[in-house]
C-alpha cells in the first residue's frame, strides 16, 4: 500500500476515467461550457480516478474501462510487447492498472500488467547495465514510470560500482549543488 | 459488467468533470518534476489557490447540507442528488488536503536532507527556493541535530564515507574568508587555488558545499 | 555530509562494501620489529622481521604504506589459480565456490596498494576482470528467467559486489510482479470474501474487536 504522502501514487489518482452515474447530483462544477451544475442518473461523464474510485465505493457511479487496457490495446501489447509505447498510453500503465483491476472486476488486466511487465523488463534490464540510454532516445521514451524506475536503479547501482572501481576522490560536492561552481573569473 | 448500462445513453454527451483537484495535482506534478533530491521554489501563489479552493468547496458542501435541511431531509440517511453533490465537495477537499501535504512533507523531506549533505549553512541559491517556515524548520533542525550531538559527544555529519586516512590533501575553489573552524585551531589561509593537508573531518564540510576539492593519487 | 551515498538505492555503497573486506585477514612479511597490537577485533603480532604473521587487510594496509611490510597475496590470486577459475566460470552456468566473498573488493585493495607484491599483476589482475564480466553475465541471463511466479530468487556463490549491484533491480522487479500478481490484485470469491461494494459510508460501524 503505497503511503498518503506518496507522490507517484497521487500522480496515479489523477488519471481520467469514464463513469456512468448511477445517481444524479447537484451543485458540481462540470466543464466550463455547462450550463447546468447538475448530473443526472445515467450521464457519462469523465473524471478523475480518485474521484470515482470514492463515488463508486458509494455506489453512486459505475466505473468503464479504460482505453488503455480495452480489447485493442490489449492485442497490440500482445503483438509486440516490448516495443509498444506504453507510455503515451498511460505513464503510469502498471500502477493505475493494479487500482482500476478490482475497481471495474476485470480479472484480466491482472494478467496482462504481468504478462506486459514480464516480457518488457528484460529489455530494461540489459539496456541498464551495458549502454547509457540518451533521454529522449525512442526507447526511453516508450517506457512508463515504472519501468523508468527500474532502468534508473538498476544505471545508479552499476554507475556507483564503476566510480568506486575508477577510484578518485571519496568525498565530493554534494549532489544538491549540481556540477556547478567552476570558480568564476 | 461495467461498460453496461452505457449503451442506451450512447447519444448523451459526455460531460467532463475534471477541474476539481487539478490545481493541487499541478503542485504536486511541479514537486515530481525537479530532479530527485532538488528543490524548485516554494510555489505559494499557487498553494494559496489550492487552499483557497479547498475553501470554497467548504462554503458549497455547506449550502448543499443547508438545503437538505430546510426541505426536511435527513442529512445522515437522506440520498438524493444534493447528498452526491455534497459528496463530490467533500472528497475534492480531502484530495488537495492529500495533495498540499503532501507537497510540504516531501519538501520537508528534502529540506532536512540538506543539512546532512550540506551543513548548517545553506549557499544563497538554495535559500532562496524554501518558504519562510521552510527556513525556520531547517534552523530549528539544525539546532535540535547540534545539541544532540553535543550531548552525545560526537559529530553525525562526518565520516557519511568510511574513512580511510585521518589526512586528506585538497584544492581551495572559491576564496574562503569567514567562519573557518578548524579543530586544530590554526587559522590557515584558504585562498582560490592553494592547496592544503587537512584533516579530513575538517575538509569535508567545505568539499561538500564545493568549496574545496579532494586531490587524490 | 559529504554523504552521498544513496541509501535507498542499495543496502551498502560500495566504500562500505570495501570497508568490510579490510576485515578479512592476510599474511604480512613484516621488517620491523614490533610488540602484539592489542585491538578490539583481537590480537595481532607479534612482528618479527621475515616472520609471517596474520593480520586484517585494512592493518597490512597501513604497515605496507608506511614501507613496514609486505604483503603476501592470497592463494586465489595466482594466474594458475585464477585461469582454472574462469574455465569453470565459462564452462558452467552455476557461480563457482572457488573465489572469496568479498574477490572483488580484496583484489582492488591489493591491486592499489601493493602492486609490487603480486606476480604478474598485470595478468592477474585482467583474469578478475574476466572473471567478473562471465559471472556478472551469469547473473542477468539468470535474472532474465523470472516470471510471473518468482517471489525469491536464488542464485549461490553470489559475492558481496555482485550481489549489491543487482540487489536494487531485484527488489523493484519482485516488487512489481508480486503486485501484478492478478490473484492478489483481485481477492478470490472463494478464497476470500468480496468486500468491495459493501462498505458504504453510511451502514453501521463494526464495533471493534476488544
Amino acid at each position: 500500500m503505497a503511503s498518503y504522502y506518496d507522490i507517484d501514487d497521487i500522480l496515479v489518482e489523477e488519471e481520467i476515467v469514464s463513469v456512468i452515474f448511477q445517481k444524479a447530483a447537484s451543485g458540481v462544477g462540470i466543464d466550463p461550457s455547462s450550463e447546468t451544475d447538475f448530473i443526472e442518473a445515467g450521464s457519462k461523464v469523465e473524471l478523475p480516478f480518485w474521484l470515482a474510485h470514492e463515488l463508486q465505493l458509494r455506489q453512486a457511479v459505475s466505473v468503464n474501462v479504460p482505453p488503455c487496457f480495452n480489447q485493442k490495446t490489449r492485442l497490440e501489447i500482445q503483438a509486440d510487447c516490448a516495443c509498444v509505447d506504453l507510455r503515451s498510453r498511460c505513464p503510469y500503465f502498471y500502477e493505475f492498472g493494479c487500482k482500476i483491476a478490482p475497481i471495474v472486476g476485470d480479472r484480466t488486466i491482472g494478467f496482462l500488467l504481468l504478462s506486459a511487465f514480464k516480457n518488457r523488463y528484460k529489455e530494461v534490464l540489459t539496456k541498464a547495465h551495458t549502454a547509457t540510454i540518451a533521454v529522449g532516445s525512442k526507447f526511453w521514451t516508450i517506457l512508463t514510470k515504472e519501468e523508468i524506475n527500474l532502468y534508473e536503479t538498476a544505471q545508479s547501482a552499476m554507475a556507483s560500482f564503476k566510480k568506486w572501481r575508477m577510484g578518485g576522490a571519496r568525498f565530493q560536492i554534494a549532489s544538491i549543488l549540481g556540477r556547478k561552481r567552476k570558480p568564476t573569473e | 459488467m461495467s461498460c453496461s448500462g452505457g449503451c442506451h445513453l450512447m447519444c448523451s454527451p459526455v460531460k467532463i468533470l475534471n477541474m476539481y483537484g487539478r490545481k493541487a495535482c499541478q503542485l504536486v506534478k511541479e514537486f515530481a518534476s525537479g530532479e530527485k533530491g532538488q528543490l524548485t521554489p516554494f510555489n505559494n501563489d499557487l498553494f494559496e489557490q489550492v487552499v483557497s479552493e479547498c475553501s470554497q468547496h467548504h462554503l458549497e458542501l455547506q449550502s448543499l447540507i443547508r438545503k437538505m435541511q430546510e426541505e426536511g431531509l435527513d442529512v445522515q440517511t437522506a440520498r438524493n442528488a444534493d447528498h452526491y453533490g455534497a459528496l463530490i465537495h467533500l472528497f475534492s477537499i480531502v484530495r488537495n488536503k492529500r495533495c498540499l501535504t503532501a507537497y510540504v512533507y516531501n519538501r520537508a523531506e528534502t529540506v532536512r536532507n540538506l543539512l546532512w549533505k550540506i551543513g548548517p549553512v545553506l549557499p544563497k541559491e538554495i535559500e532562496e527556493k524554501l518558504n519562510h517556515w521552510e527556513e525556520e524548520y531547517f534552523k530549528k533542525h539544525s539546532a535540535a541535530l547540534k545539541s544532540y550531538m553535543s550531548k552525545a559527544l560526537v559529530d553525525l555529519t562526518v565520516d557519511m564515507v568510511p574513512p580511510k586516512d585521518p589526512y586528506i590533501q585538497v584544492r581551495v575553489l572559491e576564496d574562503i574568508r569567514e567562519g573557518i573552524v578548524l579543530s586544530d585551531d590554526k587559522n590557515p589561509n584558504f585562498a582560490r587555488h592553494s592547496m592544503h593537508f587537512l584533516k579530513r573531518t575538517d575538509a569535508e564540510k567545505y568539499i561538500s558545499r564545493g568549496l574545496m576539492e579532494e586531490l587524490t593519487g | 555530509m559529504a554523504g552521498q551515498s544513496d541509501h535507498e538505492l542499495s543496502l551498502f555503497s560500495a566504500e562500505e562494501l570495501e570497508f568490510i573486506a579490510e576485515d578479512e585477514i592476510v599474511d604480512i612479511v613484516p621488517n620491523l620489529k614490533m610488540d602484539p597490537l592489542c585491538l578490539i577485533s583481537g590480537d595481532f603480532g607479534p612482528f618479527t622481521p621475515q616472520i609471517v604473521t596474520q593480520v586484517p587487510l585494512w592493518l597490512a594496509i597501513a604497515l605496507k604504506k608506511r614501507g613496514k611490510c609486505s604483503i603476501c597475496p592470497p592463494q586465489w590470486m595466482t594466474v594458475e589459480k585464477l585461469t582454472q577459475v574462469l574455465e569453470v566460470e565459462r564452462d558452467s552456468q552455476e557461480m563457482s565456490e572457488h573465489l572469496p566473498f568479498h574477490y572483488v573488493e580484496i583484489s582492488r585493495l591489493l591491486f592499489d596498494h601493493a602492486r609490487d607484491n603480486i606476480p604478474d599483476a598485470y595478468m592477474v589482475r585482467s583474469l578478475i576482470e574476466d572473471i567478473r564480466d562471465v559471472r556478472f553475465h551469469k547473473v542477468e541471463t539468470d535474472l532474465e528467467g523470472f516470471n510471473g511466479r518468482t517471489i525469491a530468487v536464488k542464485i549461490k556463490n553470489l559475492s558481496a559486489m555482485e550481489v549489491n549491484i543487482v540487489r536494487p533491480f531485484i527488489g523493484r522487479a519482485l516488487q512489481a510482479f508480486y503486485k501484478h500478481d492478478s490473484s492478489e490484485l483481485i481477492p478470490d470469491p472463494e478464497r476470500a470474501p468480496d468486500r468491495r461494494p459493501q462498505v458504504a459510508h453510511n451502514a453501521p460501524r463494526r464495533q471493534l474487536r476488544r
